[in-house]
């Protein structure tokens, strides 16, 4: 379409963050009574906290990602096809739903939360997952009851392109070893741990009192969920899992890396189980989405990317079709072939386990 | 480069339509007062089709928190993706920094044709 015409140029992206989009017709086949009756009877929605609107020219989406009939964006996998795989080329994509908030953030009802989380994943895997071969899946779960969470990953974390479980950035920190039977399951089935901004965005829920302040200041709310994981031990206790935070971009990172550091350094007794330096930990086990990315000089950027030490933590995601959509021809500075094959898929290949090979073209 | 791109009566005003000019593709703008403005369908930020994004008004800047004063209806085009705001009777600058603006393109009138050249 409009972007392909542009450039001519494709190369193989493995997209960390796209938006696939139910509504809650489209769930209820997949849902038991009470919880069908409880939506229709009583037009049900999720909480949502939301203060203001959301200031891109459509709202939460891109304005020209609407599907065509008047459905909203990320309901049609077609046109999705048509307007982001097809012509940038992706050779996998990993979806991170809509559920808008989470289950996982619902306040109270977890029962509901738990009904809702396994119909999302049934209706994904039947409507995306196995209808296009680069579509890769995230496990949704209702985490404030961890072993439901738990059941849910042995229920459908072996489906072989469900890749990650989602869990949201939420009110709390998920170092806390209530979480940690979720993380034990998520390692068993080869699946990373996907962290998405969600709201609310601040620690305990507050909202700043504009939007440019909250999509200004995720990396904070990133910040406290990377330092909890580290500092509660949880990369110690289960030494293959992986984290992805996804939708802050990267340029936080190498600060992070130097403070934890320097905080280790002077009060690891209180934390003695944790035995690396905290940017080992992050080289090792945490990726980050260049998503919503700041525009950056090719110098700039190379400049983020030795202060962490290493080129193998960022990886790329566009978050289509949402307003702060991230180019793949545009949105990075061009870094040299190297460092673009990392960036664009082989950072996320080898994060995620069940993800295929590079495909062999000519 | 000049080329009769529609009728007058082809695009309303307060609408916004896409366009060529020779291979360029180009957004075509009628402001509320009936005026034409083209400029480049690109974003200069990250290339989003413009003629995709809408044309609206803008609050404008004020000294006082908490004020709203919302002007230029029909005189601001905003990106469909990342909502940057380009003010197009001032060039198509952007509103946040004026240093940079889309690419301008000249409108006159053939009878009701509306005609879209390069500038010189």
């Amino acid at each position: 379409m409009a972007e392909q015409k542009q450039t001519k140029q494709k190369r193989p992206i493995i997209d960390m963050d796209i938006h696939e989009r139910v509504t809650y017709d489209e769930l209820l086949p997949y849902l038991d009574n009470p919880w069908q009756r409880y939506i229709k009877d009583t037009n049900w929605v999720q909480e949502k906290h939301l203060p203001y609107p959301i200031l891109g020219a459509a709202g939460l989406d891109r304005a020209d990602a609407q599907v065509p009939d008047g459905r909203p964006a990320g309901n049609d996998l077609s046109f999705l096809q048509q307007q982001l795989l097809d012509d940038v080329g992706h050779e996998a994509g990993i979806l991170t739903g809509a559920g808008d908030p989470s289950p996982s953030s619902m306040n109270g009802w977890y029962e509901m939360a738990v009904a809702l989380a396994t119909a999302y994943n049934d209706w994904q895997i039947e409507n995306w997952l196995e209808k296009d071969d680069r579509l890769y899946g995230s496990v949704h779960v209702a985490a404030q009851d961890p072993a439901s969470a738990v059941r849910e990953i042995e229920r459908v974390g072996s489906h072989p392109k469900m890749v990650q479980v989602l869990l949201p950035i939420d009110d709390r920190p998920w170092g806390d070893p209530y979480y940690h039977p979720i993380f034990e399951a998520a390692e068993r089935h080869n699946l990373i741990i996907g962290m998405h901004h969600q709201e609310p965005p601040n620690y305990y829920g507050k909202f700043p009192r504009y939007f440019v302040e909250w999509h200004s200041v995720m990396p904070n709310t990133h910040m406290i969920q990377v330092s909890s994981m580290i500092f509660n031990g949880v990369f110690e206790k289960y030494p293959n899992l992986k984290l992805a935070m996804i939708e802050a971009g990267f340029t936080y990172i190498p600060a992070f890396m130097k403070k934890m550091d320097q905080q280790y350094k002077v009060l690891r007794h209180e934390v003695p189980w944790v035995k690396r330096m905290p940017s080992d930990i992050v080289k090792d086990h945490v990726r980050v989405t260049t998503q919503p990315v700041d525009e950056l000089t090719r110098d700039e950027f190379l400049k983020f990317i030795d202060l962490m030490g290493s080129d193998e933590i960022v990886c790329f995601s566009t978050d289509y079709p949402h307003w702060d959509y991230d180019s793949p021809f545009r949105a990075l500075p061009p870094l040299g072939e190297d460092l673009e094959k990392k960036i664009f898929a082989e950072n996320a290949r080898k994060l995620y386990p069940k993800l295929p090979e590079r495909k062999v073209t000519q | 480069m000049k080329e009769v791109v529609c009728k007058k009566e082809e695009l309303s005003p307060g609408n916004i339509m896409s366009a060529h000019v020779g291979p360029i593709p180009i957004v075509l703008c009628r402001t509320p007062d009936g005026e034409f403005y083209a400029f480049t369908n690109k974003c200069v930020h990250q290339g989003a089709p413009m003629s995709e994004g809408v044309l609206c008004g803008a609050p404008a800047p004020t000294d006082t928190p908490g004020e709203y004063h919302y002007e230029k209806e029909g005189e601001v085009l905003r990106c469909p993706w990342h909502g940057i705001e380009f003010d197009i009777k001032n060039e198509g600058r952007m509103i946040v920094d004026s240093n940079r603006k889309l690419g301008n393109f000249n409108v006159s009138f053939e009878g009701d044709d509306v005609v879209v050249s390069t500038k010189k």
